[in-house]
């Protein structure tokens, strides 16, 4: 029974590891350029999204999931409402350089330009739905993988305020239409946060009203 | 020895100077002898996780996500807490005598926060009757029993009808008062709690989204 459970463990270790190398395969430089060109134009074509989101926080330590869900809209340039609908009502909208929030019957209104914590949380989420974190070279070190029928992006974060909390970003793109279909963000900590986007609608026709910030 | 002594009974006396509980709103109950109930933390009747709407004000800062209370051992809770779009904020484990920080985000990461936090995780996830109270009073206004216990300075709230612990008062250190309230009962739990800490200006409370 011992010498099966050595050679299962064994075989796992073996084939197991051949299995994820074959799923994940790293582009060579030149062939990232040409996916994060296609990206970046794609996005540029990009006027609106809106799409239902699934949230999963995985909790290391105690191997625990906090699941929430909600719906978001983007409209260039700038305008982003984040709406959580599970498990409680929350709000957020980034509107040019202002910040809305919206939790139970509290409201806060922040500025861009005084909060930086805010601002990165604005550039990350933006840039996230968008594609265009890709070109963040500034602030992110981007290596892409080619999956099945996704590119996979990891961005490791190169600004010290954004890796104090957190260790990489993962955007998953479609490989049909270059939209993100999943984001992974990793935390210092361990944990990670995985947003999955679905019902996505490119280029309909959003109301500023979405947007507006009472 | 002696010197120990007198600090003691300074410090105990300086305790009783500065009661947390408006003494206007008790009155004295059962003189003599009194029936003493059993309860403990809600936290420690067959408790397993809970999940929370949580709100965390402190020094003029509000922050505000969700928190998972999870008991780890027979001595030992683990409390995450992290904003809505995941980011955490805190993340310890919570031992009666002492606490573990795994990751603190770094405008919390101040030890004599910590240390209060910790004192008040203590007092409402591992309360119990234990230990005899010295004093019992009615409260006035909820009609409550109010029982005092002597060694941890800390005065208990009990709705006797229900058996509910409603309220917590005591002392997260020798300077931080603390008040921990228990409401919306259900099924044995509370939908609400809140703590307080008035002198730091801390306010944390807990909504519950399910346990």
């Amino acid at each position: 029974m011992r010498t099966f459970k050595v050679f299962i463990t064994v075989m796992i270790l073996c084939f197991g590891s051949t299995l994820l190398q074959a799923q994940t395969k790293p582009l060579s430089f030149a062939d990232a350029e040409d996916v994060r060109k296609t990206i970046s134009e794609s996005a540029k074509t990009t006027n609106s999204i809106e799409a239902g989101f699934t949230q999963t926080k995985e909790l290391s330590v105690i191997r625990e999931k906090i699941i929430s869900a909600g719906v978001f809209y983007f409209k260039k340039e700038k305008l982003l409402r984040w709406e959580y609908k599970e498990p409680f009502p929350y709000l957020i909208i980034f509107n040019s350089n202002k910040i809305y929030i919206k939790d139970d019957d509290k409201e806060n209104h922040i500025s861009l330009q005084s909060n930086k914590v805010f601002r990165e949380v604005n550039n990350i989420l933006i840039g996230a739905v968008q594609g265009t974190l890709l070109s963040d070279t500034k602030n992110f070190q981007c290596s892409i993988a080619d999956l099945h029928n996704q590119y996979q992006a990891t961005m490791v974060p190169l600004n010290a305020r954004i890796k104090e909390t957190l260790s990489e970003i993962i955007l998953y793109f479609n490989k049909s239409d270059y939209t993100v279909d999943k984001l992974v963000m990793r935390e210092v900590s361990g944990d990670y946060t995985r947003i999955e986007f679905s019902g996505k609608k490119i280029n309909q026709n959003i109301p500023d009203e979405i947007f507006f910030i009472p | 020895m002696k010197y120990f002594l007198s600090l003691n009974i300074v410090f105990i006396l300086l305790l009783t100077a500065c009661d947390p509980v408006k003494k206007s709103q008790l009155s004295p109950s059962g003189k003599g002898s009194f029936k003493i109930p059993v309860w403990s933390s809600p936290f420690l009747k067959g408790f397993e996780k809970a999940l929370f709407h949580t709100s965390l004000d402190v020094a003029g800062k509000h922050l505000s996500g969700i928190s998972i209370i999870k008991r780890t051992s027979d001595t030992s809770f683990h409390f995450t807490f992290a904003n809505e779009i995941g980011m955490t904020y805190l993340d310890m484990e919570v031992f009666r005598k002492t606490y573990k920080a795994d990751y603190i985000f770094e405008a919390l990461n101040r030890k004599s926060f910590l240390k209060v936090l910790w004192s008040d995780f203590s007092m409402m996830l591992f309360s119990s009757s234990e230990r005899k109270p010295v004093r019992m009073y009615l409260d006035n206004e909820s009609e409550e029993s109010v029982y005092f216990f002597l060694r941890q300075s800390m005065y208990t709230w009990i709705n006797t009808k229900e058996m509910n612990l409603t309220r917590l008062v005591g002392w997260s250190n020798y300077f931080d008062a603390v008040m921990i309230n228990f409401s919306e009962y259900d099924a044995g739990f509370p939908s609400e709690i809140k703590i307080s800490n008035p002198r730091i200006r801390m306010v944390l409370t807990f909504s519950l989204l399910g346990h």
